[in-house]
């Protein structure tokens, strides 16, 4: 039954490739195939370095942008823990748990949330994130399928990388991660205008962001274009702010 | 609560040994029965080139010792072998004697019943790794809607190749990616940090970068991590190179 799942999986993703070669497929398929509303996927690397790599819609990729950028949810979770999550109804959940995702998710219109790791064996490093516009949880045969769903992604994700030269990021990966990118040059430009660490210049960005119901692409984007920016003296963030002439 | 994390843990031990116990085997012949199912042929397989260049036979729709002969064949002659080559499919070819072409392939596809044969390239990344053969005891085309799927079920053979593969080389890989991602995301803190000390825009700034690494014999990562580290002052970075 597996191997005829298998089957099917890759027949859904050869057609979304021949529909759309620019476009990465594995979101979309997974939505498909295991009947939920948006589907995400997060790859983790060295530790606490989340990315977004891939999602099958403009809600779907903000909810995953905001997971990463709070650090709670089921993608998150799954990554971290390396175990599968399952949110059946995020209006009155079984777990107390993700105390700002929780609302964010709500407001997005998710009522279940679910997430898989991805790994190899033993290997993991990201996850598939799930949700869905009504509650309950997932049958029997949509669990199957999302566990085989990120096995899949998992290999597909090495497999791209596998095309890449030495020491470089696929190029398809890299394009998925374009606006996360930003996130990091925001981050490098904060960490001069504050004088403080990266790391406390990502926190500081995710913390305006969530302070102006932004997300943070939207906010680094800004930052990067010189639209909004941290001002060291007054810890103050600024936004179309004249540019002292060098 | 304890009962339920312990059939969690089953089931996620489970789906690991399905997942993992990844057939390739069995996926193309389940892919090659869905050959036959989906379009007008009665008998479908895949071919493989090993690292050497030689087609091997990995899956077929019937497992009967006669086909089997018919695929041995085609290690050293036959569609398999010039649509592998050439990586370009081969279309609706009437099998007739005598053939110079393929002396041995043909009495032997055409005493099994065979009239036509049918052979698609299996390709990754602009090279063709292998083929997938349909053979037909009707004579007559595929019609162009069957062209189209035979080429695509060529294609999904092509995806379970990858997978498999993948999975041979995950350890490797996963460290590759993992250092690419780190790589990247420290070089573009980098760039921030520059176009803003240096009050450039972020194209700029990765100009000076790499000016520098080029000047100093140093690797672009090397150099990133050194600004990001504070061990790098923006204002000891070159704007242009020296070279």
């Amino acid at each position: 039954m597996t191997t005829n799942r298998l089957v099917d999986i890759y027949t859904l993703m050869e057609r979304h490739e021949r529909e759309d070669p620019q476009r990465i497929s594995f979101c979309d398929v997974a939505a498909e195939i295991v009947h939920v509303s948006g589907a995400g996927v997060l790859l983790q690397s060295g530790g606490d370095l989340v990315t977004r790599f891939c999602t099958s819609s403009n809600v779907a990729r903000d909810l995953l942008d905001f997971e990463i950028a709070i650090g709670e949810g089921p993608g998150i979770d799954a990554s971290y823990s390396g175990v599968a999550i399952d949110e059946g109804n995020l209006m009155s959940p079984a777990t107390a748990r993700w105390s700002i995702y929780t609302p964010m998710a709500i407001a997005s219109g998710a009522r279940a949330v679910f997430g898989f790791p991805v790994r190899i064996g033993a290997i993991r490093f990201g996850a598939l994130s799930l949700f869905r516009d009504s509650p309950g949880p997932l049958s029997q045969a949509e669990s199957s399928d999302a566990y085989l769903m990120a096995s899949v992604i998992g290999r597909g994700v090495l497999g791209l990388q596998a095309g890449a030269p030495r020491g470089a990021l696929a190029k398809e990966i890299e394009l998925q991660s374009t606006l996360d990118f930003s996130v990091h040059q925001a981050a490098g430009m904060v960490a001069v205008q504050g004088s403080m660490t990266i790391r406390d210049a990502l926190v500081s960005l995710r913390a305006h962001a969530f302070a102006t119901s932004a997300t943070l692409s939207v906010l680094s984007e800004r930052v990067v274009a010189r639209r909004t920016r941290y001002v060291r003296d007054t810890g103050v963030w600024e936004d179309d702010y004249e540019r002292s002439m060098p | 609560m304890a009962r339920e994390s312990l059939l969690i843990a089953t089931l996620v031990e489970l789906a690991d040994n399905l997942v993992d116990n990844y057939d390739v085997i069995d996926v193309l012949s389940v892919l090659s029965d869905r050959c036959v199912q989906a379009i007008d042929v009665d008998a479908a397989g895949v071919m493989l080139a090993s690292p050497g260049g030689e087609l091997q036979f990995v899956a077929s729709s019937s497992e009967s010792m006669r086909l089997l002969e018919l695929f041995q064949i085609q290690a050293d002659e036959g569609p398999c072998v010039d649509c592998y080559r050439d990586g370009r499919a081969i279309l609706n070819h009437s099998l007739t004697e005598p053939d110079e072409k393929w002396p041995r392939f043909t009495p032997e596809a055409l005493a099994q019943g065979f009239r036509a044969v049918n052979c698609l390239p299996m390709r990754l990344r602009g090279r063709t790794i292998g083929a997938l053969n349909l053979f037909r005891t009707q004579q007559g085309e595929l019609d162009d809607d069957d062209v189209l799927v035979a080429q695509g079920l060529a294609d999904v053979a092509t995806i379970a190749i990858l997978q498999h593969q993948s999975a041979l080389d995950a350890d490797v890989l996963n460290v590759q990616l993992s250092n690419a991602l780190n790589s990247r995301i420290i070089i573009e803190q980098a760039k921030g940090m520059i176009s803003q000390a240096a009050d450039c825009d972020i194209n700029q700034a990765f100009g000076r970068l790499r000016a520098y690494a080029r000047n100093h014999n140093e690797g672009l990562t090397t150099v990133a991590h050194r600004v990001v580290e504070g061990q790098l002052l923006v204002s000891d970075l070159d704007r242009k190179s020296q070279a």
